[in-house]
This record gives C-alpha cells, sequence and structure tokens, in this order.
C-alpha cells in the first residue's frame, strides 16, 4: 500500500515536472516582447533597399503606385514620416489542404465519424512602407517594407460536434520572392537603382 | 425567537441595506494620480537628445518594426504611433502600444510609451527598458 502511494505520487511529480519543462520551453517571458529578433539583421535587410534621390515624397508615391499595380488598396499615408499601409484581400485555398480534409473525412467515414478539418479560406496581405533619410543624408533614403497576412478558417466538424468558421492568425510573410520583386518593379517606376544593405 | 422570524428579519436588513446605500457612486479618486501610477510614468518615459520631432517619430517607427510590431497609424504632427504584435506563449497573446513623441524644449525629445499585453497594461519597468534600448539604437546608430 505504502509503496503504491509513494508510486503514484512519483508518477505525480514526473509528470508535473515534465508539464513544467514543456511550458518553460515555449513560453516567451514578457521581457522579450521588446527584444530584438536574433534574425532581425537578415529581416531588416530583405525588407529594406536604398535609393539615391533627395525627394522623399516621390519615393512614396511611387511606391503607391507599384502596390496599385499589385492591386493593393492604399489605407493610409502619412507622407511626413514616409508611412503607407496597403491591404488587399484574395482566397486562401490551399490543394494541400483540402486533401487532407478529404482524406481525413474518408478515414473518419471507415471509422464511423465524420471528421471535417477547417481550411484556410481568405486572407487579406498588408503592406507597411516606411521612408526614411539614412544617416540624415538628404540625399539617400532607405524604403522599408513589411507583408504580413491574416487568415481566415472556414467551418468544420469534429465528430462530436460543428466547429464554426471565422477563427483567424497572422502570419508574417518572408518570402524573398516578394520583397526582391517589389523592389524591382519600385526602382523601374523611378528610374533608381536599389542599393541592399 | 423562532427560525422564521430570525429569516424574515435578516432578509429585510437586507433589502433596506440595499435601500440606504442607493446605486454605487464611482471612487472619488478614479482620476486621481496615485503614486504607482507616477512610478510607472517614469518607467514609461525617457528623453533623447534629439532636436528633431518628426526624426524620433521616424526613429520609434523603425524601432518597433526592428521589434516586429506591425504599425498601425502614425500622425507626425501630433507624434503618434500605434503598432501591436502576436506575442507571447505559442503567440497566443497580443502586445499593443501607444507611442507619443513630444520636443521637449529645443534640442530635446520626450518620448513616453504606453503598452497592454492581452488589454492588461504592462507595468515591468525592464519591458519598457528593453523598448528604449532598441529606440536609442534606432535613433543613434546608422543603417
Amino acid at each position: 500500500m505504502l509503496f503504491g502511494n509513494s508510486y503514484k505520487l512519483g508518477a505525480l511529480v514526473a509528470l508535473g515536472c515534465i508539464l513544467l519543462t514543456s511550458g518553460c520551453s515555449r513560453m516567451a517571458t514578457p521581457e522579450s516582447f521588446f527584444e530584438l529578433s536574433p534574425t532581425y539583421n537578415q529581416d531588416k535587410a530583405l525588407q529594406t533597399r536604398f535609393f539615391d534621390t533627395s525627394n522623399h515624397g516621390e519615393l512614396v508615391s511611387a511606391s503607391a503606385a507599384v502596390l496599385q499595380d499589385l492591386g493593393f488598396q492604399i489605407e493610409e499615408s502619412e507622407v511626413d514620416v514616409g508611412l503607407l499601409r496597403a491591404v488587399k484581400e484574395r482566397s486562401a485555398r490551399e490543394w494541400g489542404q483540402e486533401i487532407a480534409r478529404t482524406f481525413l473525412m474518408m478515414l473518419g467515414m471507415v471509422g464511423g465519424k465524420v471528421i471535417l478539418l477547417p481550411v484556410d479560406l481568405q486572407q487579406q496581405i498588408s503592406a507597411t512602407l516606411t521612408v526614411s533619410p539614412v544617416n540624415d543624408n538628404p540625399n539617400r533614403f532607405g524604403a522599408r517594407i513589411i507583408f504580413h497576412r491574416k487568415i481566415w478558417k472556414g467551418d468544420g466538424y469534429t465528430g462530436n460536434g460543428p466547429i464554426l468558421p471565422g477563427e483567424w492568425r497572422l502570419e508574417m510573410i518572408d518570402d524573398k520572392l516578394i520583397y526582391q520583386k517589389f523592389f524591382y518593379k519600385l526602382s523601374k517606376s523611378i528610374f533608381l537603382e536599389a542599393h541592399q544593405i | 425567537m423562532n427560525k422564521p422570524y430570525k429569516i424574515v428579519i435578516l432578509v429585510l436588513s437586507v433589502l433596506l441595506q440595499s435601500c440606504v446605500s442607493g446605486p454605487k457612486k464611482p471612487p472619488e479618486n478614479l482620476l486621481a494620480l496615485t503614486e504607482a501610477q507616477l512610478k510607472i510614468r517614469s518607467y514609461q518615459t525617457k528623453v533623447f537628445e534629439v532636436d528633431d520631432q518628426m526624426k524620433a517619430v521616424r526613429g520609434v517607427v523603425q524601432a518597433l518594426q526592428d521589434l516586429g510590431f506591425i504599425v498601425e497609424r502614425v500622425n507626425g504632427p501630433m507624434g503618434m504611433v500605434t503598432a501591436g504584435k502576436f506575442a507571447g506563449s505559442g503567440r497566443s497573446g497580443f502586445v499593443e502600444l501607444t507611442v507619443i513623441v513630444r520636443a521637449k524644449g529645443e534640442v530635446r525629445t520626450e518620448i513616453r510609451v504606453n503598452a497592454l499585453f492581452n488589454t492588461a497594461p504592462i507595468e515591468d519597468p525592464k519591458i519598457y527598458q528593453n523598448f528604449f534600448r532598441v529606440v536609442q539604437r534606432s535613433l543613434f546608430v546608422s543603417g
């Protein structure tokens, strides 16, 4: 009896330790909210290009024109600070998710329980662009653009009850090609060469 | 005294009490500055040797972008920036902040930030120190 109790206690302590350590490994401390990430330099290099121009207003308006060409709607502009915010909405449906949903549904039907995995339906892609002088040099400006997207999921079924649609998540877009394409179009638009960091 | 009488008296006294006190008034010190609030304000504020308010606003925006924040709104003349980002365990929480940049004299600029995590105010001074370290880097380090 005594052995049984101590065995249970040991198992509980071990379980608690596992839960605590797994929690610690994933938990981001609040202090880290305002700390630079280890990939900050690479991210900045990807998102930034320098242009030798003295007309920062022209750089902002050319960026707005490129974003319009790419199907974005300008939502906010603050030329004094050099900020633009633009958005566009597109479908977020992907073949991979549809196949996984169908496969799981068929597997569930064999087991006698229908499971419908919610898939991504719609996405809003946002671009935030800032233009600012480099080292207070009035003839050299840096343009930095950050793309991110908000994705909404559709409905589903757990086997016991429905999963309501509307769940969403936010993702930063870090595909090199997207940033390269934007800056290529921007440099073409203002007839200036875009310099990397 | 019988038990039913006791219950009736208890109920009546509770009812009477509620009649006397009436609707609750907001506390008189609702908008008063407490010592704790003054302390938090001191953590949230820092003065930089920058003589141009617009330059300070640009520096704040750059710092926020470096930290992975999504800048939502900027008002240059007012010196206001609002931004947010997902953070915390499994990126399940949301950090949002408002920064106000004001000229303090002719050669200095005061930056004040209020940050919330899941709508609760952040009161840890270390968090604000980290923020101002990144702003300082953005204002005075080239690139």
